[in-house]
């Protein structure tokens, strides 16, 4: 190599050297894209099966981690509706998958994705006789949600004879023919909750549990203000204040979650702000 | 035979490649026994599950780099002609280390097993899980048939490797086999829900329906459900996917011995 041609590489060297430098500082002050990493995206489910090399058992586990580590309560309506396919998926490759069906129960029917998590829930019945829970939380959720005693008791019925205990089957008709009563019981909905959060072995999870809990705690000394208060005045409550004015309440109690509490139209008090599934 | 299989034998445990693939399984079990810490109800049956998987991919890599070295190399660097001397039919070698590489499988499976059950029994820390995994023959039945997936893929792998001038063919090709027979099962599945509601599912279903002439369906060997979740499998369908195994196993060991015994070497 002549003494022109070494020179010439190595300032070429050294141009692309200040090239990569001015770049990497011209970076540096570029914003960096705010990319939320809560659910986004959920992949069909022939290429999460693709993924796991044909292994639909490894393609859940690895939809099921996503789902259960996400952080729910800083998520956006529309990804919960993303929750619910990943967890949907899950219970597709797998439906015996524990921790996705107790997930399911735990988040979804109270963000707006009903659907999704008694499609789950009815899966995990089917894949996992032994086990109570599933057809325990599905009864659960018609009761509450859908306000069908009828469809709930028939649930627990049906899954009673299944389960391995006898005294478990007997609980379970019971709970079937004590749930024909108890169609819109906020106690009924705290204690499920709370038996959830009893369970969460994840603190943060426990805790958003616990603030759900603590939600309809608040909406049953609502709802108690607000029945005292139509026989006291005989008439409906016109607004939440009118319970604070007439000495029911002391203050209006916090929502945890900041959406607050409002009257429906027949004026029982209801929780505000559920987030809605977008058609 | 018994000479094919013991050469094979001996080769099969001083190769590197397979020493370095045996490490691939044991981290694969090591992640098994991290995935426990993902799940917050059932530890041991997501290390069990994830650990499982990890044997599976382990055991279809071993056979296929087994088949590669000791039958595709052999034939590519024309030292097969050596063990053609002898005055046996070429059929024995096909054979011999057909059964040396399985030997070699079942071996690796129950090293990864063992390794697998004790991550198993220390994954999840001191948690009691509501429903307990179930050990002894639930979980050694499902090894067993990781193995027999694994063997059906060497199987075609070799066949493969005894009419291919290709050298990592076999390899290649086994791998896109092992991943297609697997996937078969959810495939079809998937298909056969959507098909009337999907105008490309209605499409595909009844092609996929006629891939299971060729293709043996591999997710049929999968007997995890029982030591997850005590679901034993039904007798029939174990047997079932046992005797299809074998049957396509012979099927592949008479193709591969054809293709060898006209086999020109020059």
């Amino acid at each position: 190599m002549t003494r022109y041609n070494r020179a010439t590489g190595t300032l070429f060297v050294l141009s692309l050297l200040a090239l990569f430098g001015a770049s990497a500082q011209w970076l540096k002050t570029t914003e960096r894209q705010d990319v939320a990493v809560e659910m986004q995206v959920a992949l069909p489910r022939s290429v999460q099966v693709a993924v796991a090399g044909g292994d639909r058992h490894l393609a859940a586990n690895i939809a099921a981690i996503r789902a259960l580590w996400v952080d729910t309560s800083k998520m956006q309506p529309e990804q919960f509706s993303v929750l619910a396919r990943v967890q949907e998926d899950v219970a597709w490759l797998n439906a015996a998958h524990e921790d996705n069906y107790y997930a399911a129960a735990a988040i979804l029917p109270w963000s707006g994705e009903l659907d999704a998590a008694q499609r789950i829930l009815q899966a995990a019945t089917l894949a996992r006789r032994f086990d109570y829970q599933p057809p325990f939380y599905y009864a659960f959720n018609q009761l509450h949600f859908r306000h069908d005693p009828i469809g709930a008791s028939r649930m627990l019925q049906d899954a009673a004879p299944f389960l391995p205990d006898p005294d478990e089957q007997l609980q379970m008709q019971n709970l079937a023919a004590i749930w024909l009563e108890r169609a819109e019981d906020p106690d009924l909905a705290i204690r499920v909750i709370e038996s959830l959060a009893k369970q969460a072995t994840r603190r943060d999870f426990r805790k958003y549990l616990e603030m759900r809990a603590a939600r309809l705690r608040s909406l049953q000394g609502l709802q108690s203000a607000s029945e005292t208060y139509r026989k006291r005045f005989g008439r409906e409550l016109q607004s939440l204040d009118s319970l604070v004015e007439a000495g029911l309440i002391s203050v209006l109690p916090a929502d945890p979650f900041g959406f607050g509490y409002e009257l429906a139209a027949d004026g029982k008090v209801i929780l505000r702000n559920s987030p809605v599934r977008k058609k | 035979m018994i000479h094919f299989f013991l050469s094979a034998w001996r080769a099969g445990l001083r190769s590197r490649s397979i020493q370095g693939v045996l490490l691939l399984g044991v981290v694969l079990v090591g992640v098994a026994f991290l995935s426990a810490s993902f799940s917050p109800r059932q530890p041991k049956t997501v290390a069990l599950d994830v650990g499982l998987s990890g044997i599976r991919l382990s055991l279809v890599l071993l056979a296929l780099f087994w088949i590669q070295e000791l039958v595709a190399n052999e034939i590519q660097r024309r030292t097969v002609l050596f063990a053609l001397t002898y005055p046996v039919p070429r059929a024995y070698f096909i054979v011999g280390r057909y059964l040396a590489i399985i030997a070699l499988t079942a071996l690796a499976a129950a090293m990864l097993g063992m390794l697998l059950w004790v991550a198993i029994l220390n994954a999840g820390g001191g948690y009691q899980q509501g429903f307990a995994i179930a050990p002894g023959i639930a979980y050694w039945s499902s090894v067993v048939g990781l193995w027999v997936d694994a063997a059906v893929v060497a199987a075609f792998a070799l066949w493969i490797a005894s009419l291919s001038t290709v050298v990592m063919l076999p390899l290649a090709l086994g791998l896109a086999f092992a991943f297609a027979g697997k996937s078969l099962g959810a495939v079809a599945q998937y298909l056969t829900e959507a098909a009337g509601s999907d105008a490309t599912a209605t499409q595909f279903a009844p092609i996929v329906e006629q891939l299971h002439w060729i293709l043996p369906d591999l997710s049929r060997l999968d007997w995890r459900a029982w030591p997850m979740y005590s679901v034993e499998p039904a007798p029939e369908a174990v047997l079932a996917a046992v005797v299809m195994a074998t049957a396509y196993v012979a099927l592949m060991l008479g193709l591969a011995a054809l293709a060898f015994g006209n086999r020109q070497f020059e």
